[in-house]
């Protein structure tokens, strides 16, 4: 019983930390176009309050990507320096495109394991009931 | 004949009396008896529910973690299922318990 409760929290908290990771993705692809911005990126750490059950995952602290933003020649664009460009993102799109399809194959996998615990424990309370 | 069935339930009534009729329930202190378990067992019933309902509320009012919400409804689910199961099953025997014949 506990075993089963103890998966299911774990594949939740999997799935929270997916939803969360497409969540900084989303803020990516919506700022690539915006002068400046750094794509923000975040690991997953084991879980370290006890309110979850033990190999629980979260997402860490986020962090800015410190590679270098890319310089956008626009002389008519009001941040355009003297020699006519300007720092864009270094939001790179395929990146992003390609991490949100693997948060997606992530979050998948964990409800696929949720509905297992699902059907194994309901399994068992049927071999019960007969 | 008459005979025969006054003497057996005389020998009933002394069996009855020698033998104490209500086992244990968890009635001693450190006792771990059946009464105990199921009492242990219907308050984590009720806790799980519990948390369920609380998580469920917290949910529709404040828009709490909606994996949250499934894990506990699930568990809920899982709970409930599981003492409906051993009650059918408790009532079950007592049911061909009193279907012996006598």
């Amino acid at each position: 019983m506990s075993g089963f409760s103890e998966t299911m929290g774990i594949a939740a908290s999997g799935m929270q930390s997916q939803t969360e990771r497409l969540r900084l993705l989303s803020e990516n692809i919506a700022n690539a176009d915006t002068p400046g911005y750094r794509r923000k990126t975040a690991s997953f750490e084991p879980y370290a309050a006890n309110t979850m059950p033990e190999g629980s995952v979260q997402l860490g602290r986020v962090q800015l990507d410190q590679t270098d933003l890319t310089t956008i020649f626009d002389p008519s664009h009001p941040m355009a320096g003297p020699e006519g460009s300007y720092d864009g993102s270094n939001v790179d799109l395929v990146v992003e495109i390609a991490d949100a399809r693997e948060a997606q194959r992530s979050y998948e996998a964990n409800l696929r394991v949720f509905d297992q615990v699902r059907q194994m424990s309901s399994a068992l309370s049927d071999l019960l009931r007969r | 004949m008459d005979l025969r069935t006054t003497f057996a339930t005389q020998a009933y009534d002394q069996a009855r009396a020698s033998t104490p009729i209500s086992p244990d329930l968890g009635t001693q202190a450190n006792d771990t008896g059946a009464g105990q378990v199921f009492q242990e067992a219907m308050q984590s019933l009720a806790a799980t529910v519990q948390n369920g309902e609380n998580i469920a509320r917290a949910s529709m009012t404040t828009g709490a973690n909606p994996h949250a919400l499934v894990t506990a409804l699930a568990q809920t689910e899982l709970a409930v299922e599981t003492a409906v199961t051993i009650r059918d099953r408790v009532v079950e025997a007592y049911q061909e318990i009193l279907r012996m014949p006598v």
